[in-house]
């Protein structure tokens, strides 16, 4: 049982990290982080990019629909916007890869704004469908200014350089993805300690008592619709990077139902929710595809990969079924039980 | 709030199955391959969208590559086969890459899209062991510069449309053609390059409509249509749907224009899916169908002996894709050279009056990422079948 741990000063007990315990494990995380892409192969190494992309994309959805309720669509519009930033401005003016990605945050933040000024009227569902249009506005955008966006071929990336070293592979590109990712993380979590994030939360629970208690709403609204958006904006710039190649189809509308999926079954309004819901998804599919392909072929037939694949594909979707239905608070929450029982071991509550 | 046993057993067999995926992969790695055996990788869309073009392209790689491997495979080498799974979809295409590479030595690979074969082009550079090919006609893989280690199994969108134009200006000249595509990657590729052939060839072009891929109510775009009166209307970037639903709206409007198509429409199955109206529509084919019988086809036949039943353009496709693949293999090692990305795709670049086996009608020549051949199918409803409306065309002459 976790004992010892009585709160003397109100910055003890805003902390994030409030225990040795937390800070032991966090410790060991950065460790085998870093560990990591000395002992992982290029699959591997390929795949942590990608979650490490798809979790700064969540986290800023989650800003938005997990912690001030507002429901976005356009979260891969944002990245859009944010990768063909990144590709313009490799591609003609060559400036330096954190320039670009500040640019691609900012270019995907203004037009969060944008969107976001229908959500004073507009909640819920309705807000839902408004932000949609975020996604085909885009995709015209990119597909018709073909001087400036290459029209429907779209752009090719030149590798991002840092200190004259050319980031032309997963291990390269790990030392600069995972970092932005850790500090875009620590820094959603701190928003919370905030005025600003606790304003989020109170718009979320009741906006018009949020109202009442002296929060200005649109500003608000505004403002986490902006934040979110840069975070799209900076993953949309990494998965630029990452990819090397930009299309108008490279952010359909199903991408944002990813994310907005990611953050319900991660657990809306929880930075861990929004790391577990990411990876949750980015990796399930993977993982199943490693399970089927190590199933011995007398039990699964010569092809295997023909035949199961299909089933791999509902199986995905009946566990994020079954996650909604018993579980609806999310990966966050059965990680909190985890920690909790682990807290008051051997009582139980 | 209580965890019980079951739960803390779930977690905890939810925080080992990616640790068990790990060593799974690792362990279930196949040990390397032998030096003695060729490595063919492919990213295939067996679910999604495209599983109804992936499952036949797998099938035709297999079933060429089992054909090769009885009879001895690539000087005696024998071709080893590892596909994955993509759902159509790039991520998991570059990681089904990413883990077959790392996994094996591949010398040959088949990608399943566009977006995919330009992501992975940096990464074949560098790695410059691989050649490549793919399910994708995009024309911006017709530049051997930009995409050295890369090739198409036919013509590229716009060559296709090409052919067709080649077609018209022979069979109608200054015959107004209309173009209806897709508002997509794929349904765009080929419209410039339309324009400009239709301008050079003495044609007009009477209208283009874009429509959303896979739209169903398109009938504003045919009293648009109707309104252009052209003589021919070609269709890209769709499968099947709205292709139908225009054909049989125009014919009830008593509309005579000539419809066509290109390769991903133009499948048997496909065609006569469309229903009666679709008698007499035509469209670009780069290879023969499975159950052609003209000429000489020594391979058609041995597939049609291994497969009784009809086999669609896209088993051919794989079919084909394998078949150049693993011929640009056999010369490069004929020339004593290693297998490397460009010692393999210079050897593909020396294939002269190549013999496909009748797979295409006519001996081919590469010269560039594509291969700019290919003949005009009609519709027989009547007799269910596609049959030949042209000779074979080759834009290179």
């Amino acid at each position: 049982m976790r004992i010892g741990s009585a709160k003397q000063s109100y910055a003890a007990d805003a902390a994030l990290f409030d225990s040795r315990t937390q800070q032991a494990w966090l410790v060991l995380l950065m460790l085998a982080l870093v560990a990591f892409p000395f002992l992982a192969g290029e699959y591997w190494l390929y795949l942590a990019c990608l979650v490490a992309i798809n979790i700064v994309s969540t986290m800023g959805l989650n800003i938005l629909t997990g912690y001030t309720g507002l429901v976005s669509l356009g979260q891969a519009a944002f990245m859009g916007l944010g990768a063909y930033t990144v590709a313009i401005l490799q591609a003609r003016l060559g400036t330096p890869m954190l320039v670009n990605l500040l640019a691609a945050g900012v270019v995907a933040m203004v037009a969060g704004v944008l969107v976001g000024l229908p959500s004073l009227r507009v909640k819920g569902l309705y807000l839902a469908i408004a932000t949609i249009a975020a996604g085909v506005i885009t995709h015209f955008i990119f597909g018709h200014f073909s001087q400036l966006t290459g029209g429907s071929s779209g752009i090719t990336v030149a590798p991002a350089q840092v200190f004259g070293i050319d980031l032309d592979s997963s291990f390269r590109l790990y030392w600069v993805i995972v970092p932005l990712t850790g500090l875009m993380l620590v820094g959603a979590a701190n928003l919370f300690r905030t005025r600003i994030g606790r304003a989020f939360i109170a718009i979320r629970d009741r906006d018009i008592s949020a109202a009442v208690l002296g929060i200005p709403l649109l500003p608000y609204k505004l403002l986490s619709f902006a934040i979110a958006s840069f975070y799209a904006g900076v993953a949309g710039g990494l998965f630029a990077y990452f990819f090397r190649a930009v299309t108008p189809e490279s952010f359909p509308l199903l991408m944002s139902i990813f994310f907005l999926a990611a953050v319900i079954v991660g657990g809306m309004g929880s930075v861990l929710g929004s790391v577990l819901g990411a990876v949750f998804m980015t990796m399930v599919p993977e993982v199943l595809k490693l399970i089927v392909s190590a199933l011995p072929a007398a039990l699964v037939g010569e092809n295997a990969t023909l035949v199961l694949s299909p089933v791999r594909t509902i199986v995905f979707g009946l566990m994020i079924v079954l996650f909604l239905i018993f579980e609806p608070h999310g990966l966050a929450e059965i990680w909190r039980r985890t920690r909790r029982l682990f807290h008051l071991w051997p009582f139980r509550t | 709030m209580t965890i019980n046993k079951r739960e803390l057993l779930a977690l905890a067999a939810s925080l080992a199955a990616p640790s068990f995926a790990m060593a799974q992969a690792k362990a279930g790695a196949k040990p390397a391959a032998p030096a003695e055996d060729i490595v063919m990788g492919a990213s295939m869309p067996l679910s999604g969208v495209f599983a109804f073009a992936g499952i036949a392209i797998d099938l035709g790689i297999k079933d060429y590559l089992s054909i090769l491997n009885e009879g001895g495979g690539v000087k005696g080498r024998k071709v080893r086969y590892v596909a994955e799974d993509t759902a159509y979809k790039v991520d998991q295409s570059m990681a089904a890459f990413k883990r077959i590479t790392s996994q094996n030595k591949v010398n040959l690979y088949y990608a399943d899209s566009t977006g995919f074969a330009k992501s992975v082009n940096p990464e074949l550079e560098r790695n410059g062991n691989i050649l490549m090919t793919g399910a994708s006609f995009g024309k911006e893989l017709s530049d051997a510069q930009k995409y050295g280690l890369q090739f198409m199994v036919g013509p590229d969108y716009s060559e296709m449309v090409g052919i067709l134009l080649q077609y018209i200006a022979k069979t109608k000249p200054g015959a107004k053609v209309a173009l209806v595509y897709s508002d997509t990657e794929f349904g765009r590729d080929p419209v410039e390059a339309a324009r400009a052939s239709i301008k050079q060839l003495g044609l007009s072009v009477a209208t283009e409509i874009v429509t959303a891929p896979g739209s169903v109510d398109v009938s504003a775009e045919v009293v648009k249509l109707r309104r252009a009166d052209p003589d021919y209307t070609i269709f890209h970037g769709y499968v099947a749907a709205p292709i139908p639903e225009f054909i049989n709206q125009a014919k009830s409007l008593g509309m005579k224009s000539q419809f066509m198509g290109t390769f991903w429409s133009m499948d048997h199955t496909t065609v006569m899916r469309m229903g009666a109206n679709a008698d007499g529509f035509m469209g670009v084919m780069p290879y023969r169908y499975y159950y052609d019988t003209e000429g000489k086809s020594p391979m058609l036949e041995r597939i049609r002996k291994m497969r009784p039943d009809y086999q669609t353009t896209g088993y051919t496709q794989g079919f084909l894709a394998a078949m150049l693949l693993t011929e640009a293999a056999k010369r490069t090692l004929d020339a004593g050279n290693e297998l490397t990305g460009k010692n393999m795709k210079i050897a593909l670049s020396s294939i002269r009056n190549f013999d496909t086996g009748g797979l295409i009608g006519v001996p081919l020549s590469i010269k560039g990422n594509s291969i700019p051949i290919g003949r005009v199918y009609k519709a027989d409803f009547k007799a269910q079948k596609m049959v030949p409306a042209s000779d074979w065309i080759n834009l290179t002459k």
